[in-house]
């Protein structure tokens, strides 16, 4: 369906004050002033459907399953009628030859115009061999496709920086969209599956401006990454206060304690999970009592363990003093004690502290 | 010796309220600055409450304070919007919810009509359509 996107809407029976309400909202979750809403309407309405094409590379599918499981009717629904979805191998009929010819088509009549979604890594070892569509490499698709397209949108964390199948020893030399492409604009979406709206709102901005929104230093839109989890995260006052939950069942932690001791990598993670929630709103790892893992830092999952508190406010005088005494052995003393610990608490039914999750 | 002896005395101050952050009265301040804009230049502006680091009771605070006018529109478009009038025409509070009830982003306008009621020259002329179908049919 060609045309100006208002038409398209309103044949689907989605009003002009619909739209309008929509972009308000989108303005206000982008952090741009009210009149902007306004604006992205007038444009929005009038702009005609950009063809995507979407590449799943070294990946879970997660992401897709995030963007397509945000709650229809809603606006992440509304806007996949604002984009044609060319080529999405999860969720296009096409299979095989048909598909393969469905994404020739579209490059071709979109040259130079398309945007390219890409999610997952790209393995580089064994000349790409590890992955593979329709007996061609990650990298050599990548590469064509990228040659006619507008910009790259780098969906997650594997094609932003490489994510899991990068992590150490990183088998097959997965590497990032931007490792691969250097000649083109790229925006990276990073997340352990990015949030459904941050995708959205990232296409919203292209279709508005016809650009790219801001970007940080590693790539990410400065509208949703700007700040911290831990700057707009509502246990912030528990950290300022110095109460922190000790174990995931103290009192503290039924109290909605801070989780920096328990590991939360919230100070420096740069997400918009605490404003913008999952599911509809309905919550994010830290408000169902659970440290933030830093999905949308690159290598997060060599981060050095997820119960690790950033900085331990331990006692790191009396430990160093004994390891000078007793040398290694006392390495695996206390190894051995802590495992004695955990069984007797097993048996007790005891608390289980933050040093037993880290032996 | 006795607490009184001590020549230094506290006055008690009345207890601020649990849950005000003291980030709604500047905005008062903010809201007359528009008004005037509006009466002077007819400029309309709106501010985004979800942009501001307001606490559940700094927005009670505020909707109390501004108080109810005579209009109060509700739009039903993909979950029901509520643009109401508050004490002082041309300011309006305007609420957007989905189609759960839940509130996506909430806005205070200074316009003389919200630009959401206003009806766009394309959906009047779709509506002029629709009376020339219905005259036809008379005939």
């Amino acid at each position: 369906m060609k045309g100006p996107l208002i038409d398209t809407l309103v044949r689907q029976g989605v009003s002009r004050r619909t739209f309008m309400k929509y972009c308000a909202t989108l303005a206000s979750m982008m952090a741009l002033p009210p009149s902007a809403g306004l604006a992205m309407a007038e444009a929005m309405a009038s702009a005609r459907r950009p063809s995507v094409i979407w590449l799943p590379f070294q990946e879970c599918t997660g992401c897709t399953e995030s963007i397509t499981r945000s709650h229809s009717p809603t606006l992440e629904g509304m806007i996949f009628d604002l984009i044609s979805l060319d080529y999405q191998e999860t969720l296009m009929a096409a299979a095989g030859h048909q598909a393969e010819e469905a994404r020739h088509n579209a490059m071709k009549e979109n040259a130079g115009k398309y945007l390219l979604i890409v999610d997952g890594s790209i393995p580089l070892d064994l000349d790409g061999a590890y992955s593979c569509i329709g007996g061609r490499s990650n990298v050599d698709i990548l590469k064509e496709a990228a040659e006619g397209c507008a910009a790259i949108v780098a969906m997650g964390s594997c094609a932003s920086f490489g994510g899991i199948p990068k992590a150490n020893p990183n088998p097959t030399g997965a590497v990032s969209v931007s490792d691969v492409i250097k000649d083109k604009p790229i925006v990276n979406i990073p997340g352990c599956p990015p949030i459904p709206v941050v995708m959205t709102g990232v296409l919203a901005h292209y279709l508005t401006f016809g650009s790219l929104p801001e970007l940080d230093a590693k790539g990410r839109p400065k509208a949703f990454y700007g700040e911290t989890i831990h700057d707009r995260c509502y246990r912030r006052p528990f950290y300022d206060q110095g109460k922190f939950a000790k174990t995931f069942d103290d009192e503290g932690a039924r109290q909605g304690w801070c989780l920096f001791e328990l590991g939360c990598k919230g100070p420096v993670t740069y997400n918009a999970c605490a404003t913008t929630k999952w599911n509809g709103g309905t919550s994010w790892p830290v408000e169902s009592g659970h440290g933030c893992l830093g999905c949308s830092e690159p290598d997060f999952w060599d981060a050095g363990g997820f119960y690790k508190a950033l900085s331990m406010p331990a006692d790191p005088l009396k430990i160093a003093a004994a390891a000078a005494v007793a040398g290694a052995a006392v390495g695996v003393g206390l190894s051995f004690a802590n495992r004695a610990k955990k069984g007797a608490a097993k048996a007790a039914h005891e608390t289980t502290t933050l040093a037993d999750l880290e032996k | 010796m006795t607490l009184d002896s001590i020549p230094i005395h506290v006055i008690e101050s009345p207890p601020a309220e649990p849950g005000l952050s003291g980030n709604a009265p500047p905005l008062l301040h903010e809201l007359a600055e528009r008004v005037r804009r509006l009466l002077d230049s007819g400029e309309t502006s709106a501010i985004d409450l979800g942009a501001l680091p307001l606490t559940p009771s700094d927005l009670d605070w505020l909707r109390i304070g501004l108080g109810e006018g005579e209009i109060a529109v509700t739009l039903q478009a993909n979950g029901e919007s509520t643009l109401n009038e508050t004490a002082s025409p041309g300011v309006w509070w305007v609420t957007h919810r989905n189609e759960k009830g839940a509130v996506t982003s909430e806005f205070i306008e200074v316009a003389f009509v919200p630009e959401l009621v206003k009806a766009h020259p394309q959906d009047v002329k779709i509506g002029l359509e629709r009376l020339e179908l219905l005259i036809s049919d008379l005939s």
